[in-house]
């Protein structure tokens, strides 16, 4: 069973989110490596969505990382971060309107649009049968360290709840990523069994679920999947339920069971915003008019 | 009846908006539409519209056609204006009219030269919450309003968890401000100032104070200070940065306050609504602004908003683009 630590924001300053990170670090005995040279960081950019929506990670936040990874690894650590266009989404706008552009211009860390960067390795993952050619961006391939930094969502109803695993799906540099969505959990577990993150750290100091709140959460795991169990726990989803995690489990990415450290997980679980039975069944009767192609006839999609 | 024979220039989000309202009115003939998006096209065709063109010059020499929408981005305006009123149809030009003042008044200049009928697309003006506000303020039952509080701020070009099932994209042109001619100061704040000059006359000063949360060269919201000939002062509040929509009208009289207001309301009931009449009561303004332009153009009226109108909420904006106040950065 894999460690996943538990540990609540004091106030939001970068001191605090510090504090949070390192002792969520040492709950999880992970430290780090003196002097790695290459560090990844991806966070969770969805859309336009700024921080406060819970939907992205807040770069302050990241930033509070980089400060810690400065002072254990290197000042000269070269940290880049990464993001991908998406089909709705240009990172060149994202970058600038979620608070990215400022955090590398301040912390001079590089930007990586996936989307643009070369990309000579391609590898192939089998899946439950099924095999998936992805492409491996060079600033992946010449990470020394990748850390994950996502948020804890409600999805689509096939995959219920979006953290650690999904977040990693945004590393796929095709722009058109809804061409993997007729397998999506296949997709997910085949682009992190090929990029193979190191360290996931959950940003919950805003979480989105049916509506944003201050949940002030810092989590840290090296397992993406008994995070992901765990986050789906907080959010009241049985893990078990999940298709992609069983898959994940199954293909050796982690466990799905875990060991907590920290604060206990259920003074989170019972402070996240989520889903009431009128919001679950409008969910699915609207759902149901999408799936029956009448979401544009009714303006809806 | 006597009916005109309509033709639809952009099938964006607006463009099928008047698209749908166009095929439920009685003396209108919807004869084609233009667009570059082929599924567009095609939608309109699955809707019964025969003649459908990637080209609006070709929409243009169709002599069936008495009038055109406009309803494409803001750089495009004059160049499409000019060709429709060279080509004898009479103009609906979404607003604002123009990203800027000179190219604003070449568009007022071709229509009077070919005398064609020009109508901008601010269908606030046809909103029943806010023409009863309007007649309760005539009435003077108000008395003077000293003080109007105008907010509209939604997420703007961006689309919002509540209105879409995933995120649409943005179409690039709405970054770049050399297309635009400005953020949510001239998109938004053009329907709030024309609707206040509506209720209050011509702005003699206004000053503003633009935000721009998301870091972009155009603005996401603006608060701006304005006085009216008629000695009301207004403060206008714009803004892109809402998961939301907010459009509020606010009167504080010398004897009484009223409010009007415009919700989307509940997307069930709406989704009923659209299913069984093919109208939405969120746009329901939007159907009454072109049954206004269709009945100008039947009875040889002239359409308000004008083209004039137009020009005139652009000056405003300009105006308050130039006179900007400067506040001191908060702490972080």
């Amino acid at each position: 069973m894999s460690l996943v630590s538990f540990v609540r924001i004091r106030n939001n300053t970068i001191d605090s989110l510090k504090h949070a990170i390192v002792d969520s670090l040492s709950l999880i005995e992970y430290s780090f490596t003196k002097g790695t040279k290459n560090v990844v960081i991806k966070p969770n950019m969805c859309y336009y969505w700024d921080y406060s929506t819970g939907q992205t990670t807040d770069p302050k936040f990241v930033a509070a990382l980089i400060e810690v990874i400065r002072e254990k690894i290197s000042p000269r650590a070269n940290i880049s971060i990464v993001e991908s266009d998406a089909s709705a989404m240009k990172c060149k706008y994202a970058f600038k309107m979620l608070g990215y552009e400022k955090l590398s211009q301040d912390y001079k860390v590089k930007l990586v649009n996936l989307s643009e960067d070369t990309t000579t390795n391609t590898v192939e993952v089998s899946i439950g049968g099924h095999k998936l050619r992805l492409p491996i961006p060079q600033t992946i391939q010449n990470a020394d360290l990748k850390i994950n930094i996502p948020k804890i969502k409600y999805t689509i109803q096939e995959i219920k709840i979006t953290c650690a695993l999904k977040n990693i799906f945004g590393c796929n540099p095709y722009a058109k990523k809804f061409k993997y969505h007729s397998r999506l959990e296949e997709a997910i577990v085949a682009i992190n069994k090929a990029m193979n993150f190191d360290l996931c750290m959950i940003d919950g100091n805003i979480v989105s679920g049916v509506q944003p709140r201050r949940l002030g959460l810092v989590m840290a795991s090296k397992d993406p999947v008994a995070i992901d169990a765990a986050a789906a726990k907080i959010a009241g989803i049985d893990p078990k339920t999940a298709r992609y995690l069983q898959l994940a489990a199954k293909e050796g990415l982690g466990n799905i069971k875990f060991i907590q450290r920290g604060m206990p997980i259920d003074y989170f679980k019972a402070r996240y915003p989520r889903k009431g039975v009128q919001k679950k069944l409008m969910g699915k009767a609207y759902g149901f008019i999408v799936t029956m192609g009448l979401g544009k006839r009714l303006g809806l999609a | 009846m006597k009916k005109v024979g309509l033709g639809i220039i952009g099938l964006g989000y607006i463009g099928k908006t008047h698209l749908r309202h166009s095929l439920k009115l009685p003396n209108v003939d919807l004869i084609a539409v233009s667009d570059l998006s082929k599924k567009a096209l095609n939608e309109a065709k699955n809707a019964g519209i025969k003649k459908t063109f990637t080209s609006y010059a070709q929409l243009l020499k169709e002599p069936d056609i008495d009038a055109v929408i406009i309803a494409l981005p803001t750089h495009l305006h004059l160049r499409c204006a000019e060709q429709a009123a060279e080509a004898s149809k009479h103009i609906f030009l979404e607003k604002p009219i123009a990203r800027n003042l000179e190219e604003a008044r070449k568009i007022v200049r071709v229509a009077q030269e070919n005398s064609a009928k020009l109508m901008m697309g601010y269908p606030l003006r046809f909103n029943k919450s806010f023409r009863e506000l309007k007649t309760k303020m005539e009435s003077g039952i108000l008395g003077d309003v000293e003080i109007a509080y105008a907010t509209y701020i939604s997420s703007g070009p961006f689309f919002h968890r509540a209105e879409s099932h995933a995120p649409v994209p943005v179409p690039e042109w709405w970054f770049n401000k050399e297309l635009t001619g400005g953020g949510a100061l001239i998109d938004l704040g053009s329907h709030i100032i024309n609707l206040l000059r509506w209720y209050f006359g011509e702005i003699t000063d206004i000053k503003s104070h633009i935000g721009h949360r998301f870091n972009l060269d155009l603005e996401d919201s603006a608060i701006c200070l304005a006085k009216f000939e008629s000695g009301t002062t207004a403060i206008i509040t714009v803004g892109w940065f809402l998961q939301g929509y907010q459009l509020k009208i606010e009167f504080f009289g010398t004897i009484d306050h009223a409010c009007a207001q415009h919700r989307p309301g509940n997307r069930l009931l709406a989704a009923a609504r659209m299913l069984t009449i093919g109208k939405s009561e969120f746009h329901r303004h939007h159907f009454e602004e072109l049954q206004h332009f269709v009945n100008c153009l039947i009875k040889d009226l002239p359409p308000s908003p004008s083209g004039q109108d137009g020009l005139k909420d652009l000056e405003a904006i300009s105006q308050a683009y130039k006179n900007q106040i400067q506040l001191d950065q908060g702490c972080a």
